[in-house]
């Protein structure tokens, strides 16, 4: 019985696959690949609707040169195995000129050698593990890396909040150790004091010693590349020992029992996308989102609609050779030449890597408030 | 310099009073250790667990997780009440069929509870930290009691050090004075004997698990409290602690768990303050290391110990 309602969904899945495809025969198709089901499938809802909504627009604008586009979605549970299938199955695809895709940077990274093996270009939306750019000539990035940010907070901690003394915790990882190497990288190069840099496990719940200590050392700050479930707690414990400085972290802060815990209030943290910073076109977006999603988007949406955004610039000037593509991607390689998206102005470096802009967020009386001071 | 000794006597006197209230914690656990091990000679690898279920409860119980809340203190005399009780469950379904049982058959029975309580909270609570409600623990706790410069000791930090002071003084009470103490002393000394001299083994032993589970789950609402954090696994670390800490004190005796909290708290604390947070549980267990290789059986070990 089971095996019979698996091959009546299977039936079903071909034949709906092959009228869309014998229906719309003249479509340009763009693949969109990302969890849209498992445990990562409310990161994967705003590439998703992201992505509708850019094909949308598109479509109503005419389409490319009168060819109507048509995402394609490809499910793979941010699962690296999961990602590399369907890898193979767009690259097998001589129709498909670009992916857009993937989420997770360890899905990306499995999906990678695929895509340069059948020299075809991607952009992720959202992978910020630092190897990626430099491992294929073929995948470029539309958000920033790991060492992005720590650089990036280094300036704004230095610039806008004009910090002198920053002391640092670190979980021990790949992700955190990252971001504190490039902070104090960055420091360095401004004057700006780090007072010390303590490490976590991600099983340490008591921060008091540490804490104690920097307490007497009167920091501005105290920068926590890490992880929110520890990070809530190392900023209750500092208040009750009555510290009274800013604190501050990278994405990885960016989690909704920040919002939960008053002792949070006024954490900073960076994020690609603000809905309310920029100009008109920000706000339009912000608009649509809203009425056909009946959600605000985040920056998963933003990045997404952007990256297809690119890959349809790509194809209307390129058309659909794989490798006129790519050069053309490749050749966007200055701020004159950026594509001007909704979460700025994106250009490639000789990585594919892109150099935009991150913005600051605040915790405000229990909700992500953006900074009054952005870093220009 | 006279601003930098003060500052540095301000910073040793914070890092002590933080050490402290580590070492109180930690003793409390300790105690329901070296308690079981004292009476029963097994090392119930489940007492982390239960005090995880001690601050789980109390969390659900504040918070409304069944539906309904209840006031403060009613809410923590109930939870260490169903932690005493989970106690002589675990004993009389898990260890009680094994007590004839070769040790190590009851050891890994202790080490399959634990994983299944902890396996259990997941499918009850789920595997995030979930923090306690601000409305529904008592205002004054994460206000200063004292505020000495730098130093700042909190009513928490108070309430956690006279707790365990009052419920240690209570245990020795009734480990010395009541027929039960003495009963439980006479079935660590020799189980058989007191068996034949008409005491009732099991209903004692009942009585250890209660006890013991109980200041556990006292420890963990403590805990639960003092970081604000309650999770699944908090069990499992704290439980390895706490075991650490009753064999630097030599298990099965009360005041070496007691001491052996204490140090292995300040241990931590002052290895993660004066040398650097990476190294501070490696300094606490070099500590407990150092003190069994120079006195195997811990502190208080077997010749002049006063099992309980």
């Amino acid at each position: 019985m089971k095996r019979l309602l698996m091959l009546l969904a299977a039936g079903f899945f071909l034949t709906s696959f092959f009228s869309v495809s014998l229906i719309q025969a003249e479509t340009i198709k763009i693949p969109v690949a990302s969890p849209f089901t498992g445990p990562l499938a409310s990161f994967g809802e705003g590439v998703k609707n992201g992505a509708l909504l850019k094909a949308e627009e598109i479509n109503a604008g005419g389409g490319i040169n009168g060819q109507q586009i048509e995402i394609v979605l490809g499910d793979e549970l941010c699962d690296p195995k999961e990602a590399a299938a369907v890898a193979t199955r767009f690259a097998s695809d001589p129709k498909v000129a670009i992916v857009v895709g993937h989420l997770c940077s360890s899905a990306t990274l499995a999906a990678l050698p695929i895509y340069k093996e059948a020299g075809l270009a991607a952009i992720t939306p959202a992978s910020t593990n630092p190897e990626i750019g430099k491992s294929s000539p073929y995948y470029f990035r539309n958000v920033y890396k790991d060492d992005f940010q720590g650089d990036f907070l280094a300036r704004y901690a230095k610039k806008v909040r004009n910090f002198k003394k920053i002391a640092i915790f670190y979980e021990v990882n790949d992700y955190a150790m990252g971001l504190k190497d490039a902070f104090v990288r960055q420091a360095k190069k401004l004057g700006l004091q780090v007072i010390g840099a303590e490490a976590y496990m991600s099983e340490t719940i008591d921060f008091k010693a540490s804490l104690s200590k920097f307490k007497m050392m009167r920091p501005d700050a105290i920068f926590i590349p890490g992880y929110a479930p520890q990070a809530t707690l190392l900023i209750s414990q500092a208040r009750s020992l009555g510290i009274k400085c800013a604190f501050f972290g990278a994405d990885g802060l960016d989690d909704e029992i920040m919002l939960k815990n008053p002792a949070a209030d006024g954490l900073f943290v960076t994020t690609p996308f603000l809905v309310d910073r920029g100009g008109v076109m920000v706000k339009d977006f912000v608009e649509r989102y809203r009425q056909k999603f009946a959600i605000e988007p985040n920056w998963f949406a933003a990045n997404t609609y952007d990256a297809v955004g690119l890959a349809v610039a790509a194809i209307a000037a390129a058309g659909l050779d794989r490798e006129k593509v790519r050069a053309y991607l490749a050749g966007i390689s200055s701020e004159e030449k950026a594509y001007q998206g909704i979460t700025g102005a994106t250009y490639f470096d000789e990585n594919g890597d892109c150099l935009k802009a991150a913005f600051v967020k605040v915790v405000k009386n229990g909700q992500w408030v953006s900074a009054e001071e952005q870093l220009q | 310099m006279l601003a930098a000794i003060l500052e540095q006597s301000s910073l040793f006197l914070q890092q002590l009073v933080n050490g402290i209230t580590l070492g109180s914690i930690y003793a409390l656990i300790a105690v329901g250790y070296t308690m079981v091990y004292g009476v029963i000679q097994l090392i119930n690898f489940a007492h982390g667990e239960i005090y995880m279920m001690g601050a789980f409860l109390s969390f659900s119980l504040l918070s409304g997780f069944f539906g309904f809340g209840l006031p403060f203190g009613l809410a923590v005399v109930l939870s260490v009440l169903a932690c005493a009780l989970a106690g002589v469950l675990l004993d009389i379904v898990a260890y009680r069929p094994l007590r004839r049982a070769p040790r190590l058959a009851a050891l890994i029975t202790a080490i399959g509870m634990s994983i299944f309580l902890q396996n259990l909270a997941l499918l009850i609570w789920g595997g995030q930290i979930q923090a306690f409600p601000q409305n529904s623990i008592p205002v004054f706790f994460s206000e200063p009691a004292l505020l000495l410069g730098d130093v700042v000791i909190s009513w928490l930090q108070v309430v956690i050090l006279s707790t365990a002071i009052f419920l240690m003084l209570a245990l020795h009470l009734i480990v010395h004075y009541t027929r039960i103490g003495r009963a439980m002393r006479a079935i660590s000394q020799d189980k058989t004997a007191a068996a034949l001299m008409g005491v009732n083994v099991d209903r004692v032993v009942s009585y250890t698990f209660a006890i013991g589970s109980g200041l556990g789950g006292v420890a963990g609402i403590l805990v639960g409290l003092y970081y604000n954090a309650v999770y699944p696994t908090m069990g499992y670390f704290a439980g390895i602690k706490a075991f650490a800490a009753a064999v630097l004190g030599g298990i099965g005796s009360i005041p070496g768990a007691i001491l052996g909290g204490g140090i292995l708290g300040l241990a931590e604390v002052f290895g993660g303050g004066y040398i650097s947070s990476s190294y501070s549980n490696g300094i606490a267990y070099a500590v407990m290391i150092l003190v069994i290789l120079v006195k195997p059986t811990g502190l208080f070990g077997r010749h002049q110990r006063d099992k309980a």
